[in-house]
């Protein structure tokens, strides 16, 4: 036999089963409010949310329905993004509403402003922290659907630019209540496995409404926790999507981000070529260069005649030679010239030129007299003439004087 | 050492022909240069071609563990 329930203990085991459920934690979807009441002193708004065939109750409580841009009436199509929970008192489950938008495309821009907005004052847009995507990638990770063209148009192009490149695929859905949750798991994924230096996250074009994924606060989240590169590629020519503004790079088609992702092979290998060749041409340029100054420096003639260096210094030493004979011969011819001269005035002094004048040497026993007491009455001198010596003697002395003096 | 990048082996090889081309390096020098340049280009070209060019599914199997199923596009 079975246990036996209370109520209670019902209703909270269907409510741990529903608030157990990812998928019913968080959804979005679209509807038409019947019923709306707002209670003045609580301050929350309960109404009915209906299609065709089917309604749901919902609740918004006062601290979300603050943030409404709008007031909700009944008949208003609006998009809400709500979590599905049990109501016990009444046993019956309900949406429990974070956020609500008027539905339609206007409704959407109203509702991607305002969550642009607080994004961008938490600074999840901001150009400084966009990391750079490397210039050389080798192993790509990529999220998208496994069915989308996207994926192919990715494979394509990147093979086409760098055969050698290596894909590591998360499969997520791109569009659908599930595409953001999925999506930003995929980007966690490939964070955690941390093998690949870059990721595209991205899906073909769409409708707005099929883009959204790529506008929920999920996937911003986490492309702006992403420690990889992120370049988004959403299949859109003209509006960025909140996954744009976040990225480090947006493309805007899935082929463009494989062109942003890795470097052209080809063009990478004619860049290589072009460095090699400068490098030879450089070296050459550089070979020459040395090569003409040792030619030009074998060209000198003590190069090619190695004696003329001989002959050089040969040369100079005759020359030297001949400049000192030459030298000496001024010199010899100086001296003999001051010899010469010196000669004649040594002649002009000479006692005999003296002598051919008239005058005469008066000696006493070899010695000159120069004056009267030398000698005496009847000494015997001897006269040096020019021609002739004669013997005299003194008869007479007295003093005379010659010139005044 | 650190094992060099292909991008930094491509800028060291593009300052190497820029210093190589400037002209004002001695002989022993550009000879050094020239070998290091040549060095780096051919290392370039061993990265070119290494990779095996795969495309992988990443998934997480049951015991929490990556596992990369080969896929076909």
């Amino acid at each position: 036999m079975k246990e036996i329930l209370t109520v209670t203990e019902l209703n909270s085991y269907i409510a741990n089963l529903l608030d157990s459920d990812p998928f019913l934690g968080q959804l979005w979807l679209r509807g038409e409010i019947s019923g709306f009441r707002l209670y003045q002193q609580s301050g929350h708004m309960y109404f009915t949310l209906k299609d065709e065939d089917s309604t749901i109750s919902a609740v918004m409580f006062k601290s979300r329905a603050r943030g409404l841009k709008f007031k909700p009436k009944d008949g208003m199509e609006v998009l809400l993004r709500a979590s599905v929970s049990v109501f016990a008192r009444q046993g019956k489950y309900q949406l429990y509403v974070e956020e609500m938008q008027p539905y339609g495309i206007g409704g959407l821009f109203l509702y991607l402003e305002e969550l642009k907005k607080k994004l961008a004052a938490k600074g999840y847009f901001a150009p400084e922290r966009k990391k750079a995507i490397p210039a050389f990638v080798q192993r790509v990770g990529i999220v998208t659907s496994q069915d989308g063209a996207a994926l192919r148009d990715i494979c394509r192009i990147l093979k086409q630019r760098h055969p050698g490149v290596e894909v590591v695929l998360v499969h997520s859905s791109v569009q659908g209540s599930e595409a953001p949750g999925e999506l930003a798991e995929g980007l966690r994924l490939l964070n955690s496995y941390g093998e690949v230096e870059l990721i595209i996250i991205g899906r073909g074009g769409g409708s707005y409404e099929d883009l959204m994924a790529f506008n929920s606060e999920l996937v911003v989240q986490a492309i702006y926790e992403s420690n990889i590169p992120v370049i988004s590629a959403v299949g859109h020519e003209v509006d960025f999507t909140l996954a744009d503004l976040v990225a480090d790079l947006r493309a805007a088609t899935p082929s463009q981000a494989a062109s942003l992702a890795v470097a052209d092979m080809q063009a990478l290998s004619r860049q290589l070529d072009n460095y090699q060749q400068r490098l030879l041409r450089a070296m050459q340029r550089k070979l020459l260069y040395y090569t003409e100054i040792i030619d030009r420096l074998m060209m000198k003639r003590i190069w090619k005649q190695p004696r003329s260096l001989l002959h050089m210094r040969e040369e100079l030493l005759s020359q030297l030679e001949k400049r000192l004979s030459r030298g000496m011969t001024e010199t010899f011819r100086e001296k003999k010239m001051r010899l010469s001269m010196n000669v004649a005035a040594l002649d002009s002094l000479s006692p005999l030129k003296i002598m051919e004048r008239g005058y005469v040497l008066l000696q006493k026993e070899g010695r000159i007299i120069r004056d009267e007491q030398q000698v005496q009455i009847g000494d015997r001198l001897e006269v040096a003439m020019r021609h002739a010596d004669l013997e005299i003697e003194v008869i007479k002395k007295e003093r005379v004087k010659r010139w005044k003096s | 050492m650190e094992k060099l990048s292909f991008e930094l082996a491509l800028k060291k090889l593009e300052e190497s022909v820029e210093q190589l081309e400037s002209g004002e390096l001695e002989l022993e020098e550009s000879i050094k240069v020239f070998e290091q340049g040549i060095e780096l280009s051919l290392f370039c070209r061993k990265e070119l071609s290494q990779a095996e060019g795969k495309i992988q599914w990443l998934v997480k199997n049951l015991g929490g563990e990556f596992e990369l199923l080969d896929f076909e596009v």
